[in-house]
């Protein structure tokens, strides 16, 4: 536990908890949740459209792969 | 909630059965900026708020099966560049937009990608038979310009209540109720957690088969009122006030929609000088020309716009 509180000093004085294990909680938290979100961000933003298209080729009736490419 | 209006009033004509039945398809939305659309003015939305654009528009749709649907579109033309000064700034511009749809009964997905990397994603979810959830959002490669907005959208019998979540710290809540067949009155509140901004806001619906009248309020100051009347199976007039107290701004506008058999009209006038028109002519099945102009005298901007859609 008292390694946590050496590692995460990112200069986020939030200073709510006393104690500086409830600190370095809370300020993990947050900083988990930050990574989560851009990390979903980046995700969301390449995989979005694929998904659509991989759940479209899928639906019935199951259209072919040289529909999805020609202009027709 | 439902126990309370199986008694009926005594000024209402309509039978008590119909009471119960009461549903309404009106959602009651957010006010501030992030939020596109707001359907408790929808059809005067719809009639005074075309999508007016500038420059020349392309989009071809094609289908692939009933569910599954590609889209391809090109515009090119100048595009307005917000600036401080009062004199507009518009950039030519030229872009490449390939979007997917899939739409379902139980799910709905929306995907727009543009070639400068900006997404515009639309997800809708039926969870249960009353519960929904709805997502959408625009990213970008620029960071912090990416907005994204989850809701959770419940149906009751004749009421209907909405939570919503927004990045940057963004809380909403609204609610809506009908109390008679033809009257809804909703509310909302939120909190914008990045601007240390809340506020509370009320709404009204009327609506019988041949008019719609709406009314809005807001904390953040604006006060919304709208009335539309369907003149007929093919017109319709629309006329809307709005009115923000905070900083003493006005805006009346009149508007006319004919939806005739080919061509789809849409004119409408405004008390700041602004002139506008937009056209939709169906050429032969799944193909449309677009037309599209607008006149604002008083910045002396004047807009025309023209394009074509291929597809259902």
């Amino acid at each position: 536990m008292a390694s946590k509180v050496a590692l995460k000093t990112k200069g986020k004085a939030s200073g709510k908890k006393a104690s500086p294990e409830e600190k370095s909680m809370a300020q993990n938290l947050k900083e988990w949740s930050t990574w989560a979100v851009k990390k979903a961000k980046v995700i969301t933003h390449y995989g979005f459209i694929p998904l659509v298209i991989i759940i479209g080729m899928n639906s019935e009736p199951k259209p072919h792969l040289s529909q999805l490419l020609s202009p027709v | 909630m439902a126990t309370a209006l199986n008694v009926p009033p005594p000024t209402t004509t309509t039978a008590p059965p119909q009471m119960k039945k009461e549903e309404e398809k009106v959602d009651y939305l957010n006010l501030p900026c992030p939020i596109p659309y707001e359907e408790i003015h929808r059809e005067a939305l719809m009639s005074l708020k075309p999508e007016l654009f500038e420059g020349m528009r392309f989009d071809f749709t094609k289908g692939l099966n009933q569910k599954f649907s590609l889209s391809h579109s090109v515009f090119m033309g100048p595009m307005e560049i917000p600036s401080q000064s009062t004199e507009t700034i518009k950039i030519p511009t030229a872009n490449y937009e390939f979007g997917a749809n899939f739409i379902d009964p139980k799910l709905m997905l929306f995907g727009r990608i543009m070639t400068d990397g900006r997404l515009n994603a639309r997800l809708k979810c039926d969870l249960t038979e009353n519960l929904a959830l709805k997502a959408n959002a625009q990213l970008t490669n620029e960071p912090h310009m990416s907005h994204g907005m989850v809701s959770f959208d419940y149906k009751g019998k004749d009421y209907r209540s909405q939570f919503q979540l927004g990045n940057g710290a963004l809380f909403g809540a609204n609610y809506i109720q009908s109390v008679t067949p033809h009257l809804a009155f909703g509310g909302e509140v939120f909190w914008a957690g990045q601007h240390r901004k809340s506020g509370i806001g009320y709404a009204a619906r009327y609506n019988t088969d041949k008019m719609v009248a709406t009314g809005q309020v807001a904390s953040t100051g604006l006060v919304a009122l709208s009335y539309v009347q369907k003149v007929s199976e093919k017109v319709s007039l629309a006329s809307d006030l709005m009115y923000n107290y905070m900083s003493r701004d006005v805006t009346a506008s009149f508007g006319y929609d004919y939806i005739l058999r080919q061509c789809r009209l849409r004119g409408k006038i405004d008390s700041n000088g602004c002139v506008a028109a937009f056209l939709e002519e169906r050429l032969n099945m799944g193909l449309n020309f677009i037309l599209s102009a607008e006149l604002d005298h008083k910045k002396k901007d004047y807009k025309f716009g023209f394009g074509l859609t291929v597809g259902e």
